[in-house]
């Protein structure tokens, strides 16, 4: 019977220490994330920055990512509401679906806040991305600028992502302006370097006379190279998007990727916190907070790696 | 008169749905092959059939593991997240095991090994705790998916040694290697349902296991055998696609499950088991590759990509029905 009294005791005793300590935390701002995914490296450094720039004021992130799967990343979303955090960041894994998460957020007061993917729906305070356009804009240039102004050109695509749809507006956009190249081909390589391998290829097969292939990301463009070099195909020039390190090698290393968009995904990580930090000392924001892209070929990188 | 034109009519008709029945996927693939060589000079060319068959094979590999899965009235979701997972681990081996040759074999056992592990971990789920291989298999395959994703942090496995491209990329006698590899596996395949003891047992198993039991044959093991060669078989598709790619995947094959299952399905393997034949998955894989490669060819638009090739797989269902009925 003592013995019971006893452990019943420090039972209490734990539960009333852990829920002390909750509220101790709670004087430090915490910040809910739920990402699009975590195993992509844009993500991967989108979440660096976002852990960079809250070390810095002591905010406390709990990260999480939707994995493409709505349901999953709805609940994460609840969870924060749950856990009465101070903010949400969501890179949504579908912009319309995700609506109807944030506006229970809405409901509870929590402010929300986008990264890279927009939301259609709820009240979003500001959202932080790339700017796609002219993301695609400067490939389309870049590109325009190795053909001369002539020659046909194809897009591999995934119109299913409305940040791609941006960047092949803003390609689009950059060739219209130059009435001798042709965009003959604008296939679905889904995003990923074996489908886009294969989209690529039947590309080729149907453009003998090609000159140019847009790849909407890395991926993309990293099949595109694979086709290209598995069908020995000669004067066709790749442009690709995000310029990660396998990207990066093929464009030093000669091959018929030549240059890539470069996002700064850890500045849009950098970017969010510090506008979450504005958000809570009272200074009203804009709508949408774009982040600057910019283009890299062999020169370029050549010249960062000599730093 | 009146009635004995009738007759023909009637006969004609019948002799049509027989036709259909009988040879329906390859007069489809036919009509198929007559159409988009109208609508695109360069179908017919060398190089697309290299291509096609180049594109084709690996989901073809994975379907030959996939017949003898549904043969036997199950399923396997598994295969293409087995893709990535063997992919990842061949090639990370390959460049941490040793020189060339060496390490070559070394990462084909590996990459191969991970795949006949996860066939027989479900088979065993199948077979010993009674769980419907639906959800055994796509259990396997959120947690390879999974495996594949933190074994590479989630980054690419690239700068593999050049001579590794040799195996998606080479080609034998104008042949590309991933192709001969297809053949071959079909053939195997084929006399494997045909002529051994095995091959009937399969059928035997997915007609009616309880009779296939009673009649003193192992269910089990013909069961967890099948899901060990589905694994190995997505395996090997997995190393073939990721020297074509020079670079392990982590997010390779999504989705390759439904593309085999569909060529599997048309090609008239019954979901029920126990009826269809790896001929038939042959042809239901080119039918489906070619489709997909036809419609990029002719630049026919992604969304309407995907409406087409519902369309086809629901054509090829009910043909499966009008033959079943007869």
């Amino acid at each position: 019977m003592n013995r019971k009294t006893f452990l019943l005791l420090f039972l209490i005793g734990i539960v009333a220490f852990s829920c002390g300590r909750k509220e101790e935390q709670k004087s430090t701002k915490t910040i809910g994330v739920s990402l699009l995914t975590r195993a992509h490296v844009f993500y991967k450094d989108l979440e660096e920055g976002l852990r960079t720039e809250a070390a810095k004021d002591g905010y406390e992130l709990i990260v999480t990512a939707g994995e493409f799967d709505l349901g999953k990343q709805s609940a994460q979303i609840e969870d924060f509401i749950t856990r009465k955090v101070d903010a949400i960041i969501v890179c949504p894994v579908d912009s319309r679906g995700i609506g109807p998460a944030i506006r229970k957020a809405n409901e509870a007061k929590i402010p929300v806040f986008t990264a890279d993917i927009a939301s259609q729906e709820g009240d979003v305070v500001c959202h932080v991305a790339s700017d796609n356009v002219a993301g695609g804009r400067l490939a389309g240039e870049y590109l325009a600028k190795l053909l001369n102004g002539k020659g046909n050109v194809a897009i591999i695509d995934q119109p299913t992502v409305t940040s791609v749809l941006d960047r092949v507006q803003g390609f689009k956009e950059a060739i219209a302006k130059f009435p001798d190249i042709k965009i003959v081909a604008d296939v679905n390589g889904e995003g990923v370097r074996d489908r886009a391998m294969q989209a690529a290829s039947d590309v080729l097969q149907a453009h003998p006379d090609l000159q140019g292939i847009f790849g909407i990301n890395d991926d993309s463009a990293l099949g595109s190279l694979d086709a290209v070099q598995q069908f020995h195909r000669e004067g066709v020039n790749i442009i690709g998007y995000d310029a990660i390190p396998p990207a990066a090698d093929a464009i030093m290393k000669g091959t018929a990727l030549k240059a890539d968009v470069i996002q700064y995904p850890k500045k849009i990580g950098e970017t969010t916190v510090a506008k979450i930090k504005e958000y809570f000392s009272g200074t009203s924001l804009p709508k949408v907070v774009p982040v600057e892209v910019g283009i890299v070929d062999k020169e370029a990188l050549q010249k960062t790696a000599a730093k | 008169m009146q009635r004995e034109v009738a007759a023909t009519r009637d006969f004609s008709r019948r002799s049509l749905t027989r036709l259909l029945r009988d040879y329906g996927i390859a007069i489809a693939l036919l009509v198929e092959i007559i159409l988009f060589a109208q609508f695109s000079p360069y179908f017919l060319t060398a190089e697309n059939l290299v291509n096609i068959t180049l594109q084709v094979s690996i989901t073809a590999i994975i379907a030959v593991g996939m017949t003898f899965v549904i043969l036997t009235a199950g399923i396997d979701l598994s295969v293409g997240a087995l893709v990535a997972l063997s992919g990842v681990i061949a090639t990370s081996f390959l460049k941490s095991v040793g020189s060339f040759p060496v390490a070559l074999m070394i990462a084909m056992l590996g990459g191969l090994g991970v795949g006949a592990l996860a066939g027989f971990i479900a088979g065993v789920f199948i077979t010993r705790f009674n769980i419907t291989p639906f959800i055994v298999t796509l259990a396997i395959m959120t947690i390879s998916r999974g495996i594949a994703f933190m074994y590479t942090d989630g980054r690419p496995i690239w700068d593999l040694p050049p001579e590794f491209a040799f195996l998606g990329s080479g080609r034998v006698a104008g042949i590309p290697i991933p192709t001969l590899a297809m053949m071959f596996v079909y053939g195997i395949a084929y006399v494997v349902l045909n002529q051994t003891r095995f091959g009937r047992y399969v059928y035997a198993v997915g007609g009616n296991k309880e009779a296939a039991r009673l009649s003193g044959i192992n269910t089990n093991s013909v069961i967890l055998w099948v899901y060990v060669i589905s694994g190995v078989l997505a395996a090997l598709s997995g190393i073939l696609l990721s020297s074509r790619m020079n670079s392990g995947q982590p997010n390779a094959g999504v989705m390759y499950e439904l593309d085999v299952i569909a060529a599997v399905v048309v090609g008239g393997t019954s979901l029920f088991g126990g009826r269809g034949s790896i001929i038939g998955t042959f042809l239901g894989a080119m039918l489906i590759g070619i489709l997909r490669n036809g419609l990029n060819l002719v630049n026919v638009n992604s969304y309407v990509q995907m409406v087409v090739l519902g369309v086809v797989i629901l054509l090829a269902v009910m043909l499966d029905q009008l033959k079943k009925r007869s």
